[in-house]
This record gives C-alpha cells, structure tokens and sequence, in this order.
C-alpha cells in the first residue's frame, strides 16, 4: 500500500495550509461570557475583537476587525449560520457593501489593501441562554470569492 | 485517461493508473494555473521568489498576486516580452531598479498594492510604448515625488489610495494629458489650494476621487472654471467646505454621500447654498440626515441625478418648483409610508424612479404616479409594498413605462388586464412575490411589447394555462421555483401562447417528467433550464422537438440515457448533465460512447461524474471508457491467469501432501 500512499502524504506534505488549522483567537471573554474565533479560510488567518463581552449583549457592540483583502470588494456580502447543539437554528444574508449602496467607508476597497474597521456593528440587545453555540460566518464578494470565513464558539455560563 | 477493463481486474488498472495522475497534480499546484494556453496565467498565492521557467514567453496577461519579489529588477520579466498585464499585489517589493519593466514594451497595467516600497528608480517605468494604469495603492508613499514621472505620459488611470498623501499637487514634470482616473482615496489631504487644482490642468474629463480624506477647507476659487467627470469627497464632515470650494466649477457626477461608519455633521439648507453656485449634472448624498427636508431642494435645480438612498426620508414636501430638468431620482433604503407621499408632481420630467429597500410597510396608493408622464423605470423592488388588487390604480397614466421591478414585496392580487396603464412594458419583474391570479386568468393581457417576465418563486397557477395569453412578444420567461402539478409539465400548458420565447427557466419548478409536445410551439427557443428537478430520462420526451437549445439538465435524476435519445441530444447546441446520478456501466455504453464524441457541446464536464459503479462513482464521464465485449488481451489475460492459478495449486497440494506423509 506504500506506493498508493505517497501520493497522498506528499499532497498533504506540499500543501501545509491545506490541512493545518489557524489558531484559535479569543475575541472577548468575560465570567459570564467568552467568544471565541478561528479563520476557515485556507489563505489567511484575521484579526478580530469585541469590546465588551456582557450576556445579554448590550446593543450597538463596538468591533475591531483587521485583514488583508484577497480580492476586490466593491460588493460584499455576510452569510451567518448559527448553530446550536450541532442544529442550525437560525442563518440570515446581509449586503454589506453593493454598487449602488457603499454602506460602509472601506466598501469598494481593493485586493491586496490591509483593512481595519473600529466601529459599531449596530446590532440590538440580545440575551444568550446558557450553552455552547457555534456561529459559521463568511464575508463573500460579488464573484463569491471568500473575503472572510470564521467559526466563531460562543461559551456562556 | 483511465482504462476500466470489465471484470475483477480493473480494481488494479485504476489504481495503477490513477497514481501518476495524482502526481501530476501535485507538481501542477505548485505551479501557475492557465488560463488561457500561453496567454493568461495566474501564479497567485505560491510564495514563488521568481518568475516560473515553464510560463511560456508568449504570456500577456498574469496575475502574481501574493508572492515574494523584495526586488525588482531588469532581468525579472526581461524573458516575458510581450506582458500586457502585470498584477503584482502583496509580493513585498521593496525596491524597483532601474529598467525594472525595460523588456516588456507592451505593458500597459501594472498593479503594485500592498508593497512596502522603499525606493523606485528614476528609469523604473521605462520600456512600455504605452503605460496605461498604474496602481499604487497602500505602498506607504508620503509624497507623490516618489513616482519617477519618466515615461508616464500615457498614464489613463493612477491610482494611489490609502497612501501618507497630504496633497493632491501632481509634479509639473508630470504630464497629465491622458488622465482620466486619479484615486487619492483613504489619504491625509486636509486642504486643497489654487495651486493643487492648477496640477490637474492638462487632463480634461478627470475623475477625481478624496474619498475618505477628512478635508477641512479648499481655497477661495481653487476650483473656478474647472471641469470634471466626476469627483468624489464621499464621508466628508461638512458638505459646505466642499461645495463652497467647487464654486464655479463643472462637474458631471459629485459624489458627496456618507457611511455607517462616518460620523458627519446633519445637513442643513444653507449648507447645500454653494450647489447654486456650480454646475452639476448627478449628485449622491446618501447616508446624509437632513435636518429640514423642505429647504434642500432650492438649489437642486440644475441636477438631472440625485440620489438620497437611506437618507432618513418620510415624505417630501409638496411646494417644490422648477424641477424640470430632474430625469432620474434614487429614494432607495428611505422610510415612506405610502408613494404619494414623495410628491412626484414635483419632477414632471421624470424618466428612472428607485424606491428599492423601503425600511416601511409601502402603500402604493392610487395614481401617486400619474404625474410621470415621461417614466420608463420605476424599482420598488424589497419595499414591502402591499396592495390588494394590482395594478392599474397604482400605475395609473404612466403609458410611457418599460421596466418595472416588483419584486421581493408582500403578496399581489393581479387583476384582469393588470398592466392597462403602461401598455408599453418591456420588462416586469415580479420574483419572490406571490401573485394571485383569482380576479382573471390572464392578468398580462395587453402586454404585447413585453419581452422579460420574471415570476420565479412567485407560487403563480402552473395548471392555469391562460396566465400567459396575450404575450406574443415575450422573449424571456422565468417560471423558476413554481411547483407544477403531480411534476409533469403535460401537453396543453401555459406555454402555448408564448411562441416566440427564447430563454425559458423551468429550474425547481419539482419536474418528474415532461410530456410529448410540451415545447411544442416553441420554435425559437435559445436556452432551455430545467436545473435542480427530479426528470429521468423517461421523462424528457417533449425535447425532441427542440433544435438548436442549450439544454440545462444539471441537478436532475438522469440514470441512463437510452439510444433513441441521443439523436434529439445531437440537435441541440449545449447541453449539460453535471449532477446527475450517470449510469456508466455496460448498460448505458451507448451515450458514454456519444458523450465522447460530442464533448465540445458538453457544458461543465469537470462536474458531470459517475454515480454506478460504485468503483467509478465520481469519475468523470470523459475519463471513462469501457470495454464492454471482452476482448482478445482480455481473454488471454484470463486463460493466463487460470492457468497460473492451477500451477500454483498443484505445487501447494504437493508439497502439503509431501509434508503430511513426511510426519508419517
């Protein structure tokens, strides 16, 4: 079986991102409440935080975000899926940045600029029942290139 | 290529054979990707620290995006002679020697964002015949004397946002003849003088976008009698720096919208007093609160455009005048409770309305239009529009109307002869609204210019096959997502009256099978969707009459495509198959032999794979050839390998033998 093996480690073995996982980051953590983040994108890894980590979530969070854009992002689109117990509960699609309605002042910015957001993600209060949930997030842009892709644990006691 | 022998043996053939294949593959994805054979190639992401020795010489256009290049220097792209396209984002350049690009003469885009460029030599762009684009956007420049200027007359599009840059002054050794597109975007430009403007002289027609750069103040006529195509000073704090700056000027687009993210000052009248002075043809305010909506019109006069999407809007006030000039009006993401309450009798000349996204419940009202004589398109697409019966109350006098978008509202009741207001429709979208049609069968009666219906997802009556009479010119129909009953499309449906259709989407609509002369009358048709159904090849007999389709079947049930098919298959122009459970066994020999031999009509074949046998399941049809007699190596192999078998099996049973009468 040696021979038919070969081809595959040296896959794995040539293509390290491919199978390595980027590290999993906390984005705020609180003794009642910790958010944890790690990139599913193969190309890169992101930076990302939350300055208060209060259950309920208070409304109006203010964000820091840091990336390298891969590609072009004159439209760009969030995909959340929310899961709980391995169920998904709720998922929703939101237009960040469209031709005709640059919601946001980096809308429009182009591939291989460096991007930081500290701002508001004008989100409403939200209270979070005691678990674990799994959020799946991804930021695509017009062609459906992945900008950022991130699963994102939130541990609430 | 892999060989698949009938039998046991062809475990062992596939696995031999596959394995340099896997190889290959590997070698291939350290390398550069073609795009189109010694044209294009994209080397994107590789960590390459040189240009490839197997990209051919005759490469035009590459992409070497995320890479490591610290310098550039003659020899880099000397052996690339005939580059078009240079794309080198994020390689970590620092330095750019002299004649960096001496070799490539036909070079007309380089592309530089994301590198930390220390110094550019003064003979760095010299070579081109013409360079058009240059992008230096975020390569930390502080001064625009860092661009060596030699050879840049040709320059169209620079592009050096998100830069150190305090000022927009371009070098006087700059020649800015050929400048269309200067992008100081995301800088640090806080004033803008006589002398910055007098820079921008030569170009004519210059878009010029400060977006993002917080400008405090411009001087006293830094700007007088100077002509732009389009300037943007888009999440500005104080709009009335701006346009006490522009006074005098002319300029075809402003762009002076802000952002979610931009904290700026509420709009005043007086603010917007400088928009008399200048002459402007479009504006864009979005995101803007305005914080008297009656006094921002007074000097709107000139504009043709304007745009105030999401701008807090409830209602405009009645007493505009002399806006007759007014042409095309974006009221997008805006808060109304009912259209009357936009006042149109005010822009009589009117010929776009936009009133997409509406954030409130949108009462169409009765005839709040009917001022529009001139309207040609009117959007109030997502608006939660909600009206009882459609349409002609709501539509009423607009004769001159061709596109109208009416999709994703709440549910609509079609009346008879909906659309006898605009008789002159060419396009109606209606997607992801349900439409009832109780009050008549055939709601679209008059619509005889209509060319584009859209009613996917809209639930309509399939089974009603007068829905579409009256629509002889109707090129393109979207009937996605509506179920049809019990799946099967049958003989007399709601497609007869529409025979001059060329697009047809009939994409999960739930179809199981599709009767003879379901397509009938349908001579014209162009493309043909049928994607994401449960048809089986029993099913498609109503494609025989087609000619000439490009016949979408992805995301089917299609097993096995029996012989009498393919004739009908040969006819078409495109056809594909992907995403169907393909039968490649001896059994459907017959169309994998076809498949072969019709590749070039073959639309995503990288997708169209095996299901049966299990061995082949994912395999690609065009790797996949069988051998269903068997043939004369075959059978050799065979008798060899018996015969190998029976060898072995008489010096086993011998020496087992001899074993067990040596214990003896």
């Amino acid at each position: 079986m040696k021979i038919f093996m070969a081809p595959f480690l040296a896959l794995v073995l040539s293509c390290p991102s491919c199978s390595s996982k980027w590290t999993t980051h906390t984005a705020c953590k609180d003794n009642k409440l910790e958010l944890l983040y790690q990139s599913c994108d193969p190309l890169q890894d992101f930076g990302f935080s939350v300055d208060h980590c209060n259950n309920p979530l208070s409304e109006n969070l203010k964000i820091r975000f840091g990336t390298v854009l891969r590609y072009d992002i004159k439209e760009l689109f969030l995909d959340i899926n929310l899961f709980a117990m391995g169920k998904s509960v709720y998922s929703f699609s939101y237009p960040v940045c469209e031709a005709d309605f640059p919601q946001f002042s980096f809308c429009g910015r182009r591939k291989g600029e460096k991007v930081y957001y500290a701002g508001d993600i004008n989100n409403s209060a939200f209270p979070i029942g005691k678990g674990e949930y799994h959020i799946l997030l991804r930021l695509y842009n017009e062609n459906n290139s992945t900008i950022v892709c991130a699963n994102f644990t939130v541990l609430s006691y | 290529m892999v060989f698949v022998m009938a039998g046991y043996t062809h475990y062992l053939f596939l696995a031999g054979l596959l394995t340099p294949g896997c190889v290959g593959a590997i070698s291939a994805a350290q390398m550069c990707t073609e795009v189109t054979a010694n044209l294009t190639y994209n080397c994107e992401n590789l960590g390459l620290k040189e240009i490839p020795e197997s990209l051919p010489a005759t490469t035009k256009f590459l992409e070497f995006s995320f890479n490591f290049l610290p310098d550039l220097q003659n020899s880099t792209f000397s052996r690339l002679r005939d580059l078009v396209y240079l794309d080198l984002t994020r390689c970590e350049i620092n330095w750019i020697h002299e004649d960096a690009f001496e070799n490539n003469n036909d070079l007309s885009i380089v592309v530089l964002t994301g590198n930390p460029l220390i110094f550019v030599a003064d003979t760095a762009f010299q070579g081109p015949r013409a360079l058009k684009h240059l992008t230096l956007t975020q390569t930390g420049m502080t001064s625009v004397t860092f661009i060596p200027m030699q050879n840049l007359e040709n320059l169209e599009i620079l592009r050096l946002g998100s830069n150190h840059l305090s000022s927009i002054q371009l070098p006087s050794t700059f020649s800015a003849h050929n400048l269309k597109v200067l992008d100081f975007e995301l800088n640090a430009i806080h004033h803008i003088t006589k002398k910055d403007v007098a820079s921008l002289k030569q170009a004519n027609n210059l878009s010029l976008n400060l977006k993002g750069n917080n400008i405090r103040d411009i001087e006293d006529g830094a700007f007088h009698s100077t002509t732009f195509q389009s300037l943007n000073f888009g999440g500005i704090f104080d709009v009335s720096t701006v346009l006490k700056g522009l006074q005098n000027s002319t300029t075809q687009t402003l762009w002076l919208g802000s952002f979610q993210d931009v904290h700026d000052l509420d709009i005043s009248p007086d603010m917007l007093e400088g928009l008399c002075n200048m002459s402007v043809k479009a504006l864009n305010m979005q995101f803007h609160h305005f914080s008297n909506s009656a006094g921002i019109f007074q000097c709107f006069m000139g504009l043709h455009e304007l745009d105030l999407t999401h701008t807090h809007l409830k209602s405009f006030p009645s007493d505009i005048k002399g806006m007759n000039q007014f042409k095309k009006l974006v009221l997008n993401q805006n808060e109304f409770d009912n259209l009357c309450h936009i006042n149109a009798a005010s822009f009589p000349s009117l010929t776009h309305l936009y009133v997409k996204g509406n954030m409130q419940k949108l009462d169409l009202g009765t005839g709040c239009l009917g001022k529009l004589k001139d309207l040609q398109h009117l959007d109030l697409s997502h608006s939660k529009v909600v009206s009882h019966t459609c349409c002609n109350a709501q539509l009423k006098n607009l004769s001159q109307l061709q596109h109208l978008n009416l999709s994703n509202n709440e549910p609509q009741t079609l009346q008879g002869e909906a659309f006898g207001e605009c008789p002159q429709l060419k396009v109606l979208d209606f997607a992801f609204t349900h439409l009832h049609t109780d009050a008549s069968p055939s709601p679209f009666q008059n619509l005889r210019l209509l060319q584009v219906l859209n009613l996917s997802n809209c639930l309509v009556e399939t089974s009603n096959s007068q829905l579409l009479v009256g629509l002889q010119g109707l090129k393109y129909l979207d009937l996605g997502g509506n179920p049809f009953q019990s799946g099967i499309l049958p003989k007399d449906n709601l497609l007869h009256p529409v025979d001059s259709l060329q697009v047809l989407i009939l994409s999960s609509c739930g179809l199981t099978a599709l009767e003879q002369q379901a397509f009938g009358g349908l001579g014209k048709l162009r493309y043909l969707d049928l994607q994401h159904n449960s048809l089986t090849s029993s099913g498609l007999a109503a494609l025989s009459h087609l000619k000439g389709t490009h016949l979408n079947l992805a995301f089917n049930n299609i097993r096995i495509i029996p012989p009498n098919l393919l004739p009908v298959f040969s006819q078409q122009s495109i056809i594909n198959l992907s995403h169907n459970p393909l039968d490649c066994t001896c059994s459907n020999i017959r169309f994998l032999i076809w498949y072969k031999e019709n590749l070039h009509k073959i639309s995503d074949p990288e997708e169209t794979t095996c299901e049966d046998p299990p061995a082949l399941r994912g395999v690609k049809l065009s790797n996949v050839t069988l051998s269903c007699a068997l043939s004369a190596v075959g059978i050799s192999f065979l008798v060899l390998f018996l015969l190998m078998g029976i060898g072995m099996f008489i010096v086993l049973a011998r020496h087992f033998l001899v074993r067990k009468y040596e214990n003896i």
